[in-house]
Order: C-alpha cells, then sequence, then structure tokens
C-alpha cells in the first residue's frame, strides 16, 4: 500500500530538479524579459512601438520569415523523397544511409558554413574549376547572395527534416499500400491517399523544427549573404554587441518569439510525440496546408518515385541517383574541410598546395587553442552528468503522469531548444546575471544543460515508451524492492536511451556558440567561440584542422551509440522530437 | 562643472599618491611573481603580443601575464563592470569605446608619474589619453591589384576616383557600415567632393547619397580582416579599402597587390585598465612596459601597425618605417578619424554612431 502512495506520488516529483533548473536558469528569466520589453512596471508599449516604428525593422522580420518559410519547403522537397528512397532501401542500406545524414547533423553549423564559403567563393572551389577549364572567364557570383544562405541553410536543416520523415515512414505499415494496389489503386493514387497521409506527422514535426530554427539563424546568412540577406537574429545580436538596452533587446526578442509560437500553435503543439490521437485533428487542416505548397511537380515526381518499387530500371535509377546527389550534397563539405586541414599553403585554398601536418600542430602547440578545448570538453561533461541524471528522472516522472500534464510538461521543457537560439540566449544571460553567474563556468554548464535536459528528455522518453511496464512489476512480485527493480529491470533496458541522451547532451554543449558567446563573459573562452573569433580574425588553415577533429567528434559518437545498442533503435527513435514512430 | 573637475583632481592625486605609496610593495610583489591578467585581442596580434610584450616583461619585473586571446567586447565589458565582477586587467580598446567607458566611468586612470620623461614626451597626443594610452596606429586605406591596375596605367588615387567606375572598371570592396564608426562615410563624403578639412561633422544624408551610387559595384561589404586579406590574396577584388595591417601582410608574402596612403584614414587602439580590475598597479606597470620604444618596435616587425611611440621609428630600418600608417611622410595626406563625433550624444539620447547604424539598417535592405 505504501509502494503505491509513493508511486503514486512520485512521478510529479521525478521532474523537480528539471523544473527547477530551467526556471531559475530559463524560465523566470523569460518572464521578466517580458516585462522588461513593456518597461514594467509602468507598462508601455514603447519598445515595441520602437521596434515596429523603425521600417528597417519590419523589413528584416519579414525577410526573416520569408528566409525561413523557403529554407523549409526546399528542405521538404528535397527531403521527402529522400526519406523516402531511404525507407525503402534494404535494412543494411538503411542503416548506412541514416549515418550519413546523422554525420552532417551533428557536424557544427559553424564548420560547415565555413566550408560552403570555400566552395562557392569568387576564388572557390566551383569558380577555379569554371575558370581553369576556360568555361567562364571570370567568377560567376555564387556567394554572398540569397541562394548561397539557402544552399547553408539548407544543407545545415536537411537532417533535421529528414530524420522525423524517416522515423514516420517506417512506421507506416506498408500492407496498406498493398491493399490499396490490390483494391485497383494506380500506384500515384496509392501513394497519395494512403502513404502520404500516414506520412504527414513526419512532415510536420520535420517542417516545424526547420522553419523554428530557420528563424534563430544568423551565422550562415552573415556569412554566406549579401548586403541586404540580414535576419532579424543579426540585428537582435548586434543590439547586444553594441548597447546593451535590455527593453529593447527584449521586445525584439519576443517579435521573434511570437512569430515561433504563431507557428507553433497552427501546426499544433505537441511537439513532444507522446500521443498521436492529439496530433489527428490538426492533420487535416495541415494536409490542405501541405498539399497547398508542394508544388504539382513536386507531386508527379514523388508518385514516380513510389512507381521505382515497382517495375521498370530507369526509375529506380533515378532513385539512386537523386539519393547520390543529396548524400554528396549533405557530405562533400565534410571532406572537403578534412583535406584542407592538411594543406601546405598559408591559406585556405582547394585543391591544397601539398601535404602537411603542420595545422594540426599549430593547433596542438597554440595554448589558447588546446586551453579552450580542454574547457570545452570539461563543461560538456559536466553538462553530460547534470542534464543526463536530471533529464532521465523527468523522463520517469513523465511517462508516469497523466497524458495532457504530459504533453504540456514536455513542451514546456523543450523550450530551450524549440524557441530561437538567441531568444533562449538573452533570457539564459538574465537568469545568471541575477545568479551571478555570468562569466563563470558553473554559469555555462548551467546554460548548456538547459537545452540539453531536452535532449535526454526526448530520447530517455523515447526508450521508455517501447518499455514494458510488467517488466518491473513481474519484478516488484518477485520480491525485489523499487530500487533493486530499477537497477536491474529498467535501467539496463533503458540504457541505450540514457547513452544516447548523454551523447546528444555533449554534443549540443560542445557545439554551442550563440548562447555561450552572450554568457560566457571575458574570460571564458570554449573552442567555439574560438573558432568563431578565428574565422573572423584568421585565415590560416588551422580552422579546418579543428573543424577536422568536429567532423571526427560524431563519428565516434555514432560508433558509441552503436556500440550502447542502438543498432536496431537507431533508425526508430530519433534526438529530436519526433512523432512516436 | 566645478564638482566634476573637484573629483578629477581627487582621483587624479589618490592616484598619483597611491602609485607612490605603492613603490615599495610593488617590488616586493615582483619578487614573489604577482599577476597581470591581459586581453590581447586574436590571432596573430596576440601572437606578437606574447613575443614583443609578455614574456620580456615577465622577464623584467617577474609578474606573470595570463594572456585571453580575444578581442574587447564592450557589451562583455559593461556587464562585467556593472556587476563588480571584473575579470581583466589590461583590455585593449578603440578611441570611441573609451571615451564611451570613460564617460560611464569604467577605467582607471592612467598612471603617467611612471613613465619615463622621454618615452612620455615621444607619444603621439593622442595616444595619452587620461584613461588610455595608445598602442597602435593603423588606418584604412586604398588598396588596387597590381596586375589590374600597373604603375604604366592610369591608377585611382583619390577616393573620387575610386568611385569613377568607368574610368577605373575593376571590383571593388568597402567595409560594412553595421557598426557605425569605421564604415566608408568619410571616404564617401571624399568622394563627393568635400575638402578632408570640413568632413566632420559628418553630413550623413551626404554619405548615404554618394554610397547609392557606388552600391551596385561593390561586391561585399566585408565586416573582418580576414575577409578583406582572403579577398585581396584570391583577387576576388581588383580595388578595396582595407586595413593597412592586412594589406602589408599580403604584401610581405608577396601578393600583387599595392597601397595607395593618399586619403588615408587613420586611428588607433589603446590599452586601458577596468575599474576594479584585479591588479591594478601591475597592469600600470605592464602598460608602461609594453608603450616602451623599443617593445613597440620589437611589436611592429612581428605585427604590421604602427608605433604610437615615435621614438620606435629611430630603432626601425626605413624600409619597415614606411610601412606604417603614422609614418611621417603620409601625415600631410592622413585624415584622421573623429571618433569623438561619433560617440556625441544627440538630443534624442542616440549617439551619432546609433543613427548612423540605424539608417545603415534601413539602406541595405532598399
Amino acid at each position: 500500500m505504501k509502494t503505491l502512495r509513493e508511486f503514486g506520488r512520485m512521478p510529479i516529483a521525478l521532474t523537480g530538479p528539471a523544473l527547477a533548473v530551467l526556471l531559475v536558469v530559463f524560465g523566470i528569466p523569460i518572464v521578466q524579459l517580458f516585462l522588461t520589453s513593456f518597461n514594467a512596471p509602468a507598462f508601455s508599449t514603447g519598445n515595441y512601438k520602437a521596434f515596429f516604428g523603425q521600417p528597417a525593422n519590419v523589413r528584416v522580420l519579414f525577410q526573416t520569415i520569408e528566409i525561413s518559410v523557403v529554407a523549409t519547403a526546399i528542405c521538404l522537397l528535397i527531403g521527402y523523397p529522400t526519406a523516402y528512397l531511404i525507407v525503402a532501401a534494404s535494412k543494411r542500406l538503411r542503416m548506412a544511409l541514416i549515418v550519413l545524414v546523422l554525420v552532417p547533423y551533428l557536424t557544427s553549423g559553424l564548420v560547415v558554413t565555413y566550408a560552403w564559403i570555400v566552395i562557392l567563393g569568387d576564388g572557390g572551389l566551383i569558380n577555379n574549376l569554371l575558370v581553369d577549364h576556360g568555361l567562364i572567364s571570370s567568377p560567376l557570383p555564387l556567394i554572398y547572395n540569397r541562394m548561397a544562405v539557402y544552399i547553408g541553410m539548407v544543407h545545415i536543416m536537411l537532417p533535421m527534416m529528414i530524420l522525423p520523415l524517416v522515423s514516420a515512414m517506417m512506421g507506416i505499415d506498408k500492407s496498406l499500400m498493398a491493399a490499396a494496389r490490390s483494391m485497383g489503386a494506380r500506384p500515384a493514387t496509392a501513394f497519395w491517399r494512403v502513404f502520404f497521409p500516414l506520412s504527414m506527422p513526419g512532415v510536420r514535426s520535420g517542417c516545424l523544427l526547420v522553419f523554428v530554427v530557420c528563424l534563430g539563424f544568423y551565422i550562415a546568412p552573415a556569412a554566406l549573404g549579401g548586403l541586404g540577406d540580414a535576419m532579424l537574429s543579426t540585428f537582435i545580436a548586434s543590439q547586444v554587441r553594441s548597447s546593451f538596452d535590455m527593453g529593447r533587446v527584449a521586445a525584439s526578442a519576443f517579435v521573434l518569439l511570437a512569430v515561433a509560437i504563431v507557428v507553433l500553435s497552427m501546426v499544433g503543439l505537441d511537439l513532444s510525440g507522446t500521443s498521436r490521437r492529439t496530433a489527428q485533428p490538426s492533420l487535416k487542416s495541415w494536409h490542405r496546408l501541405g498539399e497547398f505548397f508542394i508544388s504539382y511537380r513536386a507531386k508527379r515526381w514523388i508518385a514516380q518515385l513510389y512507381r521505382a518499387g515497382g517495375d521498370g530500371r530507369w526509375p529506380q535509377l533515378v532513385g539512386i541517383m537523386f539519393l547520390a546527389l543529396v548524400m554528396f550534397y549533405l557530405l562533400f563539405p565534410e571532406v572537403l574541410v578534412v583535406i584542407m586541414s592538411f594543406s601546405a599553403g598559408k591559406y585556405l585554398q582547394f585543391p591544397p598546395s601539398g601535404f602537411s601536418l603542420q595545422w594540426y600542430e599549430s593547433f596542438f602547440g597554440d595554448p589558447s587553442w588546446y586551453a579552450a578545448a580542454w574547457m570545452s570538453i570539461q563543461i560538456g561533461f559536466m553538462v553530460v552528468i547534470l542534464s543526463t541524471i536530471i533529464g532521465t528522472l523527468a523522463a520517469f516522472g513523465l511517462n508516469r503522469a497523466l497524458p495532457r500534464l504530459r504533453s504540456f510538461l514536455t513542451m514546456a521543457m523543450l523550450t530551450p531548444i524549440t524557441f530561437p537560439v538567441i531568444v533562449v540566449g538573452i533570457a539564459t544571460y538574465l537568469g545568471l546575471l541575477k545568479l551571478g553567474l555570468l562569466g563563470s563556468m558553473t554559469g555555462i554548464v548551467l546554460a548548456h544543460t538547459i537545452g540539453a535536459i531536452g535532449y535526454v528528455l526526448v530520447i530517455v522518453s523515447a526508450s521508455l515508451a517501447n518499455f514494458d511496464p510488467q517488466l518491473e512489476q513481474a519484478a516488484m512480485s518477485m520480491r525485489a524492492g523499487p530500487l533493486q527493480t530499477f537497477m536491474r529491470v529498467t535501467l539496463p533496458l533503458i540504457r541505450p536511451g540514457i547513452i544516447g541522451g548523454a551523447v546528444f547532451a555533449f554534443l549540443h554543449s560542445f557545439d554551442e556558440v550563440v548562447i555561450t558567446s552572450l554568457v560566457g563573459g571575458i574570460s571564458m573562452r570554449t573552442l567555439p567561440l574560438k573558432m568563431w573569433e578565428d574565422i573572423r580574425h584568421q585565415i590560416d588553415p588551422t580552422i579546418a584542422a579543428v573543424a577536422t577533429l568536429f567532423i571526427l567528434l560524431p563519428l565516434v559518437v555514432l560508433m558509441i551509440l552503436f556500440v550502447a545498442g542502438w543498432r536496431s533503435t537507431l533508425g526508430l527513435q530519433r534526438a529530436r522530437p519526433v512523432p512516436a514512430a | 562643472m566645478v564638482s566634476i573637475n573637484r573629483r578629477r583632481f581627487i582621483h587624479g592625486a589618490s592616484a598619483i599618491a597611491a602609485g607612490a605609496m605603492s613603490y615599495q610593495p610593488r617590488r616586493a610583489a615582483a619578487q614573489s611573481a604577482g599577476e597581470v591578467i591581459a586581453m590581447l585581442n586574436g590571432g596573430d596580434y596576440a601572437k606578437a603580443c606574447m613575443e614583443a610584450y609578455v614574456r620580456p616583461f615577465e622577464a623584467e619585473t617577474g609578474i606573470k601575464v595570463t594572456p585571453i586571446t580575444d578581442e574587447f567586447s564592450m557589451a562583455k565589458f559593461e556587464l562585467e563592470v556593472s556587476n563588480n565582477n571584473v575579470s581583466v586587467d589590461v583590455v585593449p580598446i578603440g578611441p570611441g569605446l573609451t571615451l564611451q567607458a570613460s564617460r560611464k566611468g569604467y577605467l582607471e586612470e592612467i598612471d603617467y608619474s611612471i613613465y619615463k620623461r622621454d618615452e612620455l614626451d615621444a607619444m603621439l597626443d593622442f595616444a595619452k589619453s587620461p584613461h588610455s594610452v595608445g598602442s597602435i596606429v593603423y588606418a584604412l586605406c586604398m588598396v588596387y591589384n597590381i596586375e589590374k591596375f600597373p604603375a604604366n596605367k592610369p591608377r585611382p588615387a583619390t577616393w573620387a576616383e575610386f568611385w569613377d567606375v568607368v574610368k577605373y572598371p575593376g571590383v571593388r570592396t568597402l567595409p560594412t557600415g553595421e557598426y557605425g564608426e569605421y564604415g566608408p562615410w568619410e571616404e564617401a563624403l571624399l568622394a563627393d567632393g568635400l575638402p578632408a578639412d570640413a568632413l566632420y561633422p559628418l553630413d550623413i544624408d551626404r554619405a548615404f547619397a554618394s554610397l547609392d551610387k557606388i552600391k551596385p559595384h561593390i561586391r561585399k561589404w566585408f565586416a573582418t580582416g580576414s575577409e578583406i586579406q582572403q579577398m585581396l590574396h584570391d583577387k576576388v577584388v581588383d580595388l578595396a579599402e582595407s586595413y593597412d595591417g592586412r594589406a602589408v601582410a599580403l604584401i610581405d608574402q608577396g601578393a600583387q597587390v599595392e597601397i595607395n596612403r593618399n586619403q588615408q584614414k587613420m586611428t588607433w587602439e589603446s590599452w586601458a585598465i577596468p575599474k576594479d580590475s584585479p591588479n591594478p598597479e601591475n597592469a600600470q606597470r605592464f602598460i608602461e612596459f609594453i608603450t616602451r620604444a623599443d617593445r613597440q618596435a620589437a611589436f611592429v616587425q612581428l605585427m604590421p601597425y604602427g608605433p604610437t611611440n615615435r621614438n620606435a621609428f629611430k630603432l626601425l630600418p626605413e624600409a619597415v618605417a614606411r610601412k606604417f600608417a603614422s609614418h611621417p611622410d603620409y601625415s600631410a595626406s592622413t585624415i584622421t578619424m573623429d571618433s569623438k563625433w561619433y560617440s556625441e550624444v544627440g538630443s534624442d539620447g542616440k549617439t551619432n554612431n546609433d543613427k548612423i547604424i540605424q539608417r545603415w539598417n534601413e539602406w541595405i535592405l532598399q
């Protein structure tokens, strides 16, 4: 009786630590920030008036939405067929393809953006090739325009679109399609009437994630775009940099947040993917919207792809070529950076003038580099310990909570990774300011932990969803205590989820640059900060060597995951919030 | 006014008193190896600082220098000062920010009593401000690719000619205006025919009208030194406005570019001590040490920026000395940037810098 009561009370208590950290570091500050934006306690809309009073701000706001919408649409157009082809592939090939998609997803966005500069630049790879072969006389303007911004953004976001899609498509019962065909539906009809609607949850969460993350972009547009390709985050960041007027910055941040929230609520707030039923009502309207912005050509094209599974060699070939092209697009920049890091020249160039290890020597021989790396590793491990414990507890608590409470709390705990990063950064800054932890290692650890908890929560929740609670009951019935049951039954079964969560928590911390640059103060130099600094000041290939280490890291991580028993689950459970497969 | 003056006086007096009293302890501190935390900018700049400043200073005084290889950020600095949580003793800071920071009382006064007479006399006037000591002099100047503009063909000599895209065709770059102060405003006005001595106060409308004309011909409005260096190296642009140091570095490596010092826009950077820094005395000593002629001469040979201490030129071969913006030969054709104007606050509470940034943000979207 007593254990039962404890059991009944436990769930919510388990989310306590996570909620406490989130509230103190992020939750309360964001409310304060909101009040500040209205000049509380006097309450005036002055800051918002000032924001909308500047025509430049309004134009940049619309431009931000426009760029995000277009980038999301491109991601969907490329991502949907890619995911379809991945799912249609043999089991082994599918595994390999998922890993290949994961690699760029896990690579630092900074590094990738930087690789695109080398590829698209006036003296870059493409232009050099064309000029050398006499195809053009002067370089084509491939960089510093909107097109380059899309190329860079889509490259970073595509995995985030493909993975939820793959996850959703894997859950679709193939026999439904066969049934449709057997009843005389043409392949296109079967696809369009059966498969596509069933894949909508994946489309929805993919688009949502991509769109919201795009809203907060600022490094890629600044580095690849032209004069006019500014995004709101760029403006907010420069406001923070020049004169820190909290009210003004808060107002701009909440305008951006409002856009994100409007979109989130339009498409359905259920990011946690915990219950499928709640997703259904909004599906219809979304379906219509989906049809609206997927062009007719894409429809026909996807339909043809479906036929690829059936008869005819030619369509199959097209499918393979398409997949190869997407993989090339995803992986080529990484390969390029690795090659450049072994360059013998003093400048970034491709192909490199010779082979040398000097840039690795320069990395390991320069205290400002290895000290930064060491600091990032320390912070990363502290974040892993903190967020894995707190996040796992929270996942347990939520797993046993009422469904409605569960989806509300999951939503709340995911805000640090679903809100535009610049907003999170400014709120965290305010939170740490109150705690007196700005510019300290503890402060950075806390700032990273709030995001890392989200990753741990999602991944552990996913493995808990597949976990059969009857196993625990069985153990208890055989007189195992609650602790013993947890250690001997529950923990071993959800270990892959916990390890996965820990790994993503580490990567989240190791890669974070925007929030860290705001809360890091003067003397805290993490590796991504040092890289960002160096990209602006240095032009030697040390940066490529560092980037290579950054690319190798995810590969090591994937191996860890593989060894940790993700073999079977990798395709099904994803790090990002995706609907339950 | 009176009260301000009195406060200043008291500040000054106490600084001198503190300097005098701390003479003995300072020597003791040298033996027991005190510390100074110095921010040294990033990249090669920091490396040159380590070589020319940090190691000799440690050898002479026994004070340990903890370097921070980053550039100064006003927002972070403001935050640390306002939270009484200053973590750095010496910062590199531009003239505009020096004015802002000292106006807000964020900077320690420089104790000029510990400087040698002849060193102090040799220092350029603008380098000796109450709250900062000049570290380097540099300029934004015109640079062209000499394959595109060889010596036997006409080359653009003035900003008016830089604007003349018909007579001097070629791909161009100018610095971005998003930070206000270091944007191409003076150049735009000179190109529009304004004489150099009538630049300030800047006529913002006229500057933007002039920029309208050159806008379609600018390949990229560069934001960082590494960008302009890479662009000139890759021959992406034929005609540029560049930091002189970046161009000199390229020339030293054999790049096909040349600098035109006519109408160069000169400015400088300084060392300053944040209020309530952890080791203010060591910071005073460090700055005094690294602004000596011999140290600056050592530094500028590693990093091609001009010295603020004119005596440094005596220690440099003429070929090296000519690389620097502060070389006496260039002074007649040089415009000195007026940071004071940029940091002036108007009736609406905004600085000229803020206004120009806002205007720029609108202009780029047109």
